[in-house]
């Protein structure tokens, strides 16, 4: 290849390269920002509430309280039918704390209940031991923690009293091993039955009544820890259950308030009013969450999810990518009339050949498609070139970047770095974008031979042939 | 329909150049016709319109007046694009200076018009080796021109030029830079070739071996054909 060429090449790979970095770098940090917004939470689930107030003009209007969205039946019909969302989960919680009871141990727990159908299909990724709920009433499924919380509260008194009697008989214990002591770590709950208590309390005629509700189950799975949301101490159970167990409790306190009404008329309306405490919904993919964030809101819901900050990044990010492109697209637009001028060089030193070849035989298209295929060649070697100039780039800059903290000083804004897992990168180069920087710089190329091609072929072949 | 493959015609051609009022006329009421296999040459004196005369016949000059008909094809109503496609099929070309392309080996310069013509690579090959080693350099083909002679070049000129296997070729001048020795040599290797494949040769000389050797030598004198001379059998 000649020394021109080369250079013309050249001229190409730093446009390439600069293109190639700018966005590997802008898409690094947009990757990082989305990462880091995670460890709030799983992006693709959000909670979903009905919005009461919004801002128009700087200015915030309420919502008409009989415009507010119900969280009942009906919105999740209407959820369901917004594109990109996969499973729609409405939750009720037992008002009242439970207590659960497995072997000897117990402790209180938050009883959620939860669409098994709808739920079904993704909790069970998050299972870390046993099986998701089937339907059925008499199972559950605990958080992780919950088995933490439970205590042998047997055990303990006993112990107190042996540790006030100084301890003499701690040989003798009854206790077995696997059951013994404080510690709760490693108690295995899944595939044991258990029991649900209930208590409400209520005045007759002054008189306070205490009433026990027990319900028997079995603790079919437990889910993975996370850092998320939800009470370290949930249960879950069929909506169904927690529905029947409000109303148990409520009852009580009902009857003491209003014992004329009947109870038909009233269990009639609880059914009209039903509301869910919260509506969780699931969508498809990360990158479908921004449209369904917007679908929420145009049908009256606020969502509380990090999601929302997904908007603002890729605004943000999209201006940089746009200034950063922006400036390295001027070195490859230089890069590009380096290939016209090369090739006009070219075609004028080779005036000659042009004449030879057409005299021979060669048509108007053989010649342009001749030269179209030499500045396209000098487009993707320089394209080449300046990819693996970028990818060098990037690997330093993510080797000294990552070593320097300066990724976690970036992230401050949104709380802080990857705790765990994976580095994040300060730049990456997706599969696409070396594509596309071959592919365009190829293009390019070809595009700067157009204009000497033509005039290559438009040559005077008996003039040509006769220059020097 | 008679194949008139290889033959020529030439009726009532004029021709001049430069535009507007500074017109030279160069070549006069010109009416030739040459048979398919025939070894002709064109003589006569420097400016006298040899050269213009044989770009006309190759239709890399379009007559002012009159028509140029070849191998059946009236050329002179071709457009450019139309005649590149009639060349690379029906004539090929031997220059003065050979006009070789110095980046290319001798095989690859004599495959181009068969890459022009799109024929396949191994076909190219096989054809272009096959006519290296009718013109002698069954030793030279990985050469490129400036490793060649003078006499060597031409030959491959003349297998560039035969390798389509053309009804005509037309030759400028082709032994005008060549010694008497080599000029022999090639002039020998031309006849072959017109004998073996019928082919018609058109030649420009200055030289008088040339003309002797030839089937029939045409004088030009100032624009004019003044002598058509048929060499005694
Ligand atoms: N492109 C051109 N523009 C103007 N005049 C030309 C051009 N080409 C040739 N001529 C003129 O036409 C006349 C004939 O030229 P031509 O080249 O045909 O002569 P020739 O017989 O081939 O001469 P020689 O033996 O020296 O090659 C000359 O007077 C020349 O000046
Ligand atoms: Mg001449």
């Amino acid at each position: 290849m000649k020394l021109r060429t080369a250079l013309t090449s050249v001229g190409v790979m730093i446009g390439t390269a600069a293109i190639v970095a700018m966005m590997a770098l802008s898409l690094g940090l947009k990757e990082s920002a989305v990462k880091s917004l995670e460890n709030f939470g799983n992006l693709t689930e959000m909670d979903v509430e009905p919005l009461r107030w919004y801002e128009e003009k700087g200015e915030w209007i309420d919502v008409p309280e009989d415009k507010v969205k119900k969280l009942n039946m009906q919105a999740v019909q209407e959820l369901k039918k917004i594109p990109g969302i996969q499973a729609v989960m409405p939750i009720k919680e037992l008002r009242e704390q439970a207590k659960l009871k497995v072997g000897r141990r117990e402790g209180y727990v938050q009883l959620i209940g939860v669409d098994v159908n709808e739920s079904a299909a993704y909790r069970k990724n998050d299972i870390e031991k046993g099986d998701y709920l089937t339907g059925s009433p008499q199972e559950v499924v605990v958080a992780f923690d919950v088995s933490r919380e439970l205590r042998d509260v047997e055990k303990e008194k006993r112990e107190e009293r042996r540790r006030r009697t100084g301890g003499g008989q701690a040989g003798q214990s009854t206790m077995p091993p696997d059951m013994g002591g404080g510690e709760s770590i490693g108690f295995n709950i899944v595939d044991r039955a258990a029991t649900l208590i209930l208590s409400r309390e209520y005045r007759i005629d002054d008189e306070p009544k205490y009433e026990k509700k027990e319900l028997r189950v079995r603790v079919v799975g437990q889910l993975k820890k996370t850092e998320e949301r939800g009470s370290s101490s949930a249960v879950y159970v069929p909506i169904n259950v927690v529905k029947e167990l409000n109303d148990w409790v409520t009852r009580g306190r009902e009857e003491e308030n209003n014992e004329g009404s009947t109870r038909r008329t009233r269990e009639q309306a609880k059914k009209d009013t039903f509301e869910f405490d919260r509506i969780t919904v699931k969508v498809e993919s990360r990158e479908k969450v921004e449209g369904v964030v917007a679908a929420l809101k145009e049908k009256g819901f606020e969502v509380w999810s990090p999601a929302r900050e997904l908007e603002t990044i890729n605004n943000f990010f999209f201006v940089i990518q746009m200034v950063l492109g922006g400036i390295a697209a001027i070195s490859l637009l230089v890069a590009t009339i380096g290939i016209v001028n090369t090739m006009i060089m070219s075609i004028l030193e080779r005036t000659k050949e042009i004449g030879i070849m057409k005299v021979i035989g060669a048509t108007v298209l053989n010649i342009r498609w001749l030269f179209l295929m030499e500045s396209g060649f000098i487009g993707l070697i320089g394209g080449l070139a300046g990819l693996g100039m970028a990818w060098g780039a990037v690997e330093l800059v993510n080797y000294f970047g990552a070593s320097g903290g300066l990724l976690d000083s970036l992230n401050m804004g949104y709380g802080g770095g990857n705790p765990e897992g994976e580095p994040s990168k300060l730049a990456v180069i997706p599969g696409w974008l070396a594509l596309f920087a071959i592919g365009f710089s190829f293009v390019i190329g070809v595009l700067a031979g157009i204009f000497p091609a033509i005039r290559a072929s438009r040559l005077s072949a008996l003039q040509a042939i006769r220059s020097e | 329909m008679v194949n008139s493959t290889g033959e020529l015609t030439v009726t009532g051609v004029n021709h001049s150049y430069g535009t507007g009022k500074i017109k030279v006329p160069v070549l006069y009421d010109i009416n030739l016709h040459i048979n398919k296999g025939e070894f002709v040459a064109l003589c006569g004196s420097s400016g006298s319109g040899k050269s213009t005369l044989l770009n006309l016949l190759a239709g890399l000059t379009k007559p002012e007046e009159g028509s140029v008909t070849v191998s059946g094809a009236q050329i002179s109503s071709y457009s450019e694009n139309e005649l590149c496609m009639f060349r690379r099929k029906n004539m090929g070309f031997i220059f003065q200076s050979y006009n070789l392309l110095p980046n290319l080996t001798a095989l690859e310069n004599v495959e181009l018009p068969l890459i022009f013509a799109g024929e396949s690579k191994k076909k190219r090959r096989a054809k272009a080796t096959e006519i290296l080693h009718r013109v002698g350099l069954e030793g030279r083909i990985d050469h490129r021109p400036n490793e060649l002679s003078g006499g060597q070049q031409q030959r491959v000129s003349i297998a560039r030029a035969l390798v389509n296997q053309p009804g005509i070729i037309l030759a400028d001048e082709p032994t005008g830079n060549l010694d008497s020795k080599t000029e022999q040599e090639i002039l020998l290797l031309m006849r072959e070739m017109n004998k073996e494949n019928g082919t018609t040769f058109i030649i420009v000389t200055h030289e008088q071996e040339v003309a002797e050797q030839s089937d029939r030598v045409i004088y030009l004198q100032d624009g004019r054909v003044v002598q058509k001379r048929t060499r005694p059998a």
